[in-house]
């Protein structure tokens, strides 16, 4: 399946090459879950904030194709 | 011994007298609102002589407690109709504080209308009124250099200062405070009481505070063990310690886009498809490559420093940030997606004086009307400078905000609560924001009690941003958690701290008790907010205000909001729960209607 991986601020940098600006489209197995990306890009173990499609998703979370996967770290402003 | 400082411009008489002991634990928002409360009829006209223009550092101005240096500025509001607090930082509230002033109160009205004046109070507490006629219609930065002139080989002051909005009257006219490099930057801009300053014929204030040491406290050893604990937390948490620092307010930008709460084009739409391009990340890395400053803090004391100057092409200092708010409002809003566009129609807001957040709805509302193209950020600017600078007669109709705006030209899609333009985030799918803007006594305003942090951020908790449940009362809570910020004289980025880390929290009434001597925890914290928004409350009854009043425009629950498909399902209940405290604090207060 595809998703749509999105990082951001510090966390840009953990993007796979070939990413375009925050974002970049990855091939996953079926079924992998957010969790599993998280460990997959190698971010560090610190609090962030995790939508998918836009709605906080835990970290147990199952992806599907089509989705977007976005990563922040703790950010605040206002 | 805190004192008033009376300027009645009426007869251009000053009086001092000392603070009254029953406000004797008020400072900032509280002591605005008691002024307000205690002594401007709510019947008056918010550009008459009745009024009042009170400012006041908080309890905690003037010391070396870390962010406590903003600066509260309050009356009867020309755009709401209601009791108003605006605050900013800047370097205003420490020099009020030094010279030993809880309030500067600015009263009556002079007779001739064609004159200006300047309200300067030197080191040792003089006051003097000076004529300026000659700055009539100037902009606030060509104020700034005016006073740098005049004041010689004094370096140590801060200017409070209008531009040609405020003396217009205009009800989206700001009041700009000057930063720690003299930039008339950091504004008390929401609510029009710009125009409350230019009814009273003040152009400027100066406040001179050089070789004034910081204010003395009762027992120094405990307050400065409490600032050290309160330091070390603001750096500790990742948000102040490291987001805010890095990347200012800005940083905003794509998560709240991301979350489908970035509304775009006159809420239109929860996605901007440009927001890359107007992102703290886009911000930080231009303002870099060419050469301008991306953390510092916009007063002395400030540990979290969100603060940055934005520069034009040629490295030029142009304005301030611009901050998460006024890149939303005049970019995604309007749906302008350029920063140097964005940051052309700051700056052009800054020097005209008026208030960055009603400025972008007002341009959303007007570009909605079909009058001019979303994203024409050079019309925009062109709308700014030539008709509301000038004050035309389309200038003054934009002038005085979007409700106007909208009015004059039909547009049906109004995205105001008690007159006043909502900020950056779209209650439909940030629910908790909602109830803020609905309920507050200011109108919309997200300071007023900040649920996005529960609804998007996770910080102090997490509360599902989409589901109406639990919203009302994250709202109340942070309300009441705000007033009392705002007392302080903290700058509200300090919450974000204080929510997740305990210490932070004990630590202010810990900085209070060593400062005054007075007894302070976390119960008269907490009382301090009450008081401060029962204050506001019953002053918008005796105006009017009711429960209906307490509402989010009708298309917020009825126009569905992509990508969500969201609308506003807040029951009223629970928005009429918010202020169920208040009569009991009145009651404990002995008040029950604005007066003496
Ligand atoms: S954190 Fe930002 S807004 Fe708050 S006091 Fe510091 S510079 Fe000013």
């Amino acid at each position: 399946m595809r998703v749509e991986l999105a990082l951001f601020a510090s966390l840009r940098r953990y993007l796979p090459e070939g990413a375009h600006g925050h974002e970049r489209t990855i091939d996953l197995p079926d079924g992998t879950t957010v969790g599993q990306v998280i460990a997959l890009l190698h971010l560090p173990d610190e609090p962030r904030v995790v939508f998918v499609n836009g709605r906080h998703a835990p970290d147990d979370q199952r992806l599907h194709d089509g989705d977007r996967l976005a990563v922040f770290p703790p950010v605040a402003g206002g | 011994m805190r004192k008033i400082v009376r300027v009645d411009m009426s007869d251009l008489s000053v009086r001092t007298e000392p603070l009254p002991e029953k406000w004797a634990r008020y400072g900032g928002r509280a002591l605005t609102d008691a002024i307000v409360f205690s002594e401007v009829p709510p019947a008056a006209d918010p550009l008459g002589p009745e009024n009042k223009l009170v400012f006041a550092p908080g309890i905690l101005g003037g010391t070396t407690a870390p962010n406590g240096g903003r600066i509260s500025a309050g009356a009867k509001s020309p755009l709401t109709g209601g009791i108003k607090e605006s605050n900013a930082g800047g370097q205003a509230a420490h020099a009020l504080a030094k010279l030993g002033i809880a309030a500067l109160v600015i009263e009556g009205a002079p007779a001739d209308k064609d004159a200006r004046y300047l309200v300067k109070i030197a080191q040792d507490g003089s006051v003097e009124l000076k004529r300026v006629d000659e700055w009539a219609g100037a902009g606030n930065y060509a104020v700034a250099d005016g006073i740098k002139q005049m004041m010689g080989d004094t370096k140590r002051y801060a200017t409070i200062t209008i531009g040609p909005a405020g003396e217009m009257g205009m009800k989206m006219a700001g009041i700009a405070v000057s930063d720690p490099d003299g930039y008339p930057n950091r504004f008390c801009g929401r609510g029009g009481l710009g125009a409350v300053m230019g009814s009273k014929g003040v152009k400027a204030i100066v406040l001179v505070d050089e070789g004034l040491p910081t204010v003395e406290h009762a027992d120094r050893d405990a307050f400065n063990a409490a600032v050290k604990k309160f330091a070390a937390a603001l750096r500790e948490h990742a948000v102040t310690g490291q987001g805010l620092p890095t990347y200012g307010t800005n940083i905003l930008a794509n998560i709240i886009n991301e979350a489908g709460g970035y509304p775009t084009r006159n809420f239109s739409s929860g996605r901007f498809e440009l927001v890359e391009q107007i992102s703290g990340e886009r911000q930080r890395e231009v303002t870099l490559e060419r050469g301008g400053n991306v953390k510092h803090g916009c007063h002395t004391g400030c540990v979290i420093q969100c603060s940055r100057y934005w520069v034009d092409a040629d490295g030029r200092y142009l304005t301030k940030g611009p901050e998460y708010e006024s890149v939303w409002s005049l970019g995604a809003d309007c749906g302008i997606g350029d920063l140097d566009d964005v940051a052309a129609l700051d700056r052009a807001c800054g020097d005209i004086g008026i208030d960055t957040i009603e400025t972008g709805v007002m341009l959303g509302v007007y570009m909605e009307s079909g009058r001019l193209a979303f994203g024409d950020g050079k019309g925009a600017l062109r709308l700014l400078e030539e008709e509301v600078r000038k004050g035309t007669d389309l200038g003054r109709i934009l002038g005085d905000g979007a409700e106007a705006t909208g009015v004059a030209f039909g547009v049906k899609r109004i995205p105001v609560v008690k007159h006043q333009g909502l900020p950056a985030y779209d209650p439909r799918p940030i629910q908790g924001i909602g109830v803020t803007y609905a309920t507050s006594p200011m109108g919309a305003d997200h300071t007023a009690g900040y649920s996005i942090t529960a609804n998007v951020l996770n910080v102090g908790g997490s509360v599902d941003p989409l589901k109406p449940d639990g919203q009302a009362e994250l709202s109340k809570g942070l309300q009441i958690a705000t007033g009392m910020l705002d007392s302080m004289g903290f700058c509200i980025f300090v919450a974000f701290a204080v929510l997740d880390i305990p210490e932070a929290f004990d630590a202010i009434s810990e900085m209070a008790a060593a400062h005054t001597g007075q007894p302070w925890d976390a119960d008269a914290l907490m009382e301090l907010g009450k008081e401060t928004l029962a204050m506001e409350r019953l002053y918008n009854e005796a105006i009017g205000f009711g429960p209906e009043h307490d509402r989010l425009p009708r298309f917020f629950y009825e126009e569905k909001l992509p990508p969500h498909e969201a609308v506003f399902t807040v029951p009223e209940a629970d928005l009429d729960s918010v202020f169920d405290f208040v009569p009991e604090t009145a009651a404990k207060m002995g008040i029950s209607k604005p007066g003496a």
